[in-house]
């Protein structure tokens, strides 16, 4: 955290020394001004660590521009891209879906021009995100939230989302609540599984209220928290964060259910007026390769939005689709519809099962 | 005089500076964002809020686990605060009580939170201790329940109680306990007359400080009631945070406040009164 901060205080020390010389000596001061650097907003911890490792280090050794971070989640990121509307300071911006949707609508988004990010071409078509005609996102890679259990415990894989009603689980489950960004589109998904009207969610409450959890998760980490501590030893959570506590050589295992998965993804904007453009595009060109693609599917079990991405097999099967899927078999929401019913649903679970 | 002044003004500058920045303009947003409502200015949100059953039970869930947090600071922190300043003689060892016990505080609440988790848990130390002692028969549910809440609650805010009310003891002449022994007086009656009077200034600006906290704590709560209670501040982050309702919001963190305000000054009146009362029972 003091890292960004210790970086912008030199850079201001050095703005202020290069002021002082551009007055004499303006001529050395230009190449160093022009020596470039972007601003990229992305997420902390490990998210952080492989954007750093495979994207910025391969773009800034290819085009000699520093990346320097800005470090929030995608709700920080949305409200800096507001402030500073009128002047930005961020070139890049990775923000997950339903906050991508949000800042589209609030006018803080560039068009990612093919022209400029040729790249484009390589992109899913199902990552590419299209408002009034133009691209305003692209995405980065998807996660899922699939069914998530202790092995010690559960010998079998589960292979139903219904499982976890099963009287051995009571007390010992866990699912996302609405302070989770996976929790509203969660209950919207169960209730399209269970074939309830999409208007009505009245039913799935019913049935929720009956579901005998250990607790709500509102954060990736009191999820793998639960997990760890064997307070909960099945329900939902990220691929990402299943299989790295599995990785840690914890017993939990990952299943995609016959219902599927509901599943969403990280995704690369362009800030409207980017102090940066160019090299702005260059950096969402290199988000766009294969390569790295493939080093974020290692890193963080990311499913590639880039065709034609090879990965090991012990790394494709932890992908969100899980062995021998691909985007198709994810439960991909629209997220207009989840941002429409979010204080509404919010607000029922609050009523309904956020009180004992 | 002027002069003074006038040395003094820059001074105050930079204090009234940040004030203004950071705690004046940030509650003008939040006051005048709760007062629109679809764009236009309305008292709607603060009807969606007060005339909503459910939103008095949750406040009253608020207050009644920050009452509980506060009593339960008061009891444990006042004796604890009693031998480190009473008790121990040394210097040395004092110094190293005040440091074990304002340590925690370098901690981040998040991680202190998540320790509860996992010693508060179903197969957690609290729970093991407990069975293998025979205390309990089977695990019981800490998590989830407002008692894991309180726990959570006491264990980072103690520090405060004690240290407001060590504050309070060390100001008391010990003059006056031993002029009170002298007058015959039994060493209980010296605490209840003398002692326990003179330091209450000093519990109830910990009793205000803890309570305060208590009520606006987000982390501790949300964390240790696994999704399962809640507290006022959780619904209004929700509403900061995944809605983006700001204007909901907003009249819901006025109402906290509000609310806040009017206990704690009530206990305020409530303490003055009392120690007026004791202080002319002393006389």
């Amino acid at each position: 955290m003091t890292h960004p901060r210790a970086a912008t205080r030199t850079t201001a020390r050095l703005s202020a020394l290069s002021a002082v010389l551009a007055a004499g000596v303006s001529l050395y001061a230009l190449p160093a001004a022009a020596q470039g650097e972007i601003r990229v907003a992305w997420y902390g911890g490990n998210w952080g660590e492989a954007f750093r490792t495979c994207v910025a280090e391969p773009f800034t050794k290819a085009t000699g521009v520093r990346v320097v971070p800005e470090i929030g989640t995608s709700t920080v990121t949305f409200a800096k891209l507001q402030q500073q509307k009128d002047a930005p300071t961020l070139d890049v911006a990775y923000m997950d879906g339903g906050i991508s949707e949000m800042a589209q609508a609030a006018g803080v988004l560039d068009a990612i021009d093919p022209t400029g990010v040729p790249n484009l071409a390589k992109a899913l078509p199902e990552a590419i995100y299209k408002a009034d005609g133009s691209i305003f996102a692209v995405g980065s890679g998807y996660y899922s939230l699939g069914l998530t259990y202790n092995t010690k415990e559960i010998k079998t894989p589960p292979t139903s989302w219904n499982d976890l009603w099963k009287p051995e689980f009571a007390d010992t489950v866990t699912i996302p609540s609405p302070a989770n960004s996976s929790g509203v589109p969660f209950v919207m998904f169960l209730n399209r599984m269970w074939g309830n009207p999409p208007g009505d969610l009245s039913k799935t409450f019913e049935k929720l209220k009956t579901l005998k959890t250990a607790l709500y998760f509102d954060s990736s980490g009191a999820a793998s928290n639960a997990y760890q501590s064997g307070e909960a030893i099945i329900g939902a959570h990220f691929n990402v964060g299943a299989w790295d506590l599995a990785d840690k050589g914890l017993p939990i295992g990952f299943a995609v259910p016959k219902e599927g998965v509901w599943a969403t993804d990280a995704r690369l904007h362009l800030v409207k007026n980017a102090p940066h453009k160019a090299d702005a595009q260059r950096f969402i060109d290199t988000a766009l390769t294969p390569e790295a693609s493939a080093c974020l599917a290692e890193k963080l079990y990311l499913g590639p939005a880039v065709q034609n991405v090879s990965v090991s097999p012990d790394v494709e099967r932890k992908l969100p689709w899980g062995v021998g899927g691909s985007v198709k078999n994810l439960q991909l929401f629209n997220w207009a519809d989840i941002n429409r019913d979010r204080a509404a649903i919010t607000d029922a679970w609050n009523r309904e099962l956020a009180r004992q | 005089m002027s002069a003074a002044m006038n040395r003094a003004l820059p001074l105050l500058a930079a204090p009234v500076a940040f004030f203004a920045a950071f705690f004046a303009v940030p509650m003008i947003v939040v006051v005048s964002s709760s007062l629109m409502a679809g764009g236009v200015p309305s008292l709607g949100n603060y009807a969606r809020v007060l005339f909503d059953q459910y939103h008095w039970d949750v406040l009253a869930a608020t207050f009644r686990i920050a009452g509980l947090t506060t009593v339960a600071c008061a009891l444990l922190g006042y004796p604890l605060a009693y031998y480190l300043v009473r008790v121990v003689k040394s210097p040395a060892l004092r110094r190293t009580c005040v440091i074990l016990l304002v340590l925690p505080l370098f901690t981040s609440n998040i991680v202190r939170s998540f320790g509860w988790m996992v010693l508060l848990g179903r197969n957690g130390l609290v729970n093991d201790a407990l069975v293998g002692v025979g205390i309990l028969d089977r695990p019981m549910r800490f998590l989830g329940t407002e008692l894991g809440i309180v726990i959570g609650l006491v264990y980072i805010l103690l520090p405060f109680i004690v240290l407001a009310v060590g504050n309070a003891l060390a100001a008391v002449d010990p003059a006056l306990e031993d002029a009170s022994s002298d007058l015959g007086a039994t060493p209980f009656d010296t605490f209840r007359t003398v002692t326990f009077p003179l330091c209450l200034p000093g519990l109830m600006s910990g009793i205000v400080m803890v309570f305060t906290l208590a009520v606006s704590a987000y982390v501790t709560p949300a964390l240790l009631s696994g999704g399962k209670i809640t507290v006022f501040p959780m619904l209004i982050f929700q509403q900061y945070s995944t809605v983006f309702d700001v204007n909901y919001g907003g009249a819901l963190s006025m109402t906290l406040l509000v609310m806040t305000l009017v206990l704690v000054g009530l206990a305020g009146w409530i303490g003055n009164a009392g120690a007026s009362a004791t202080g002319r029972k002393a006389q």
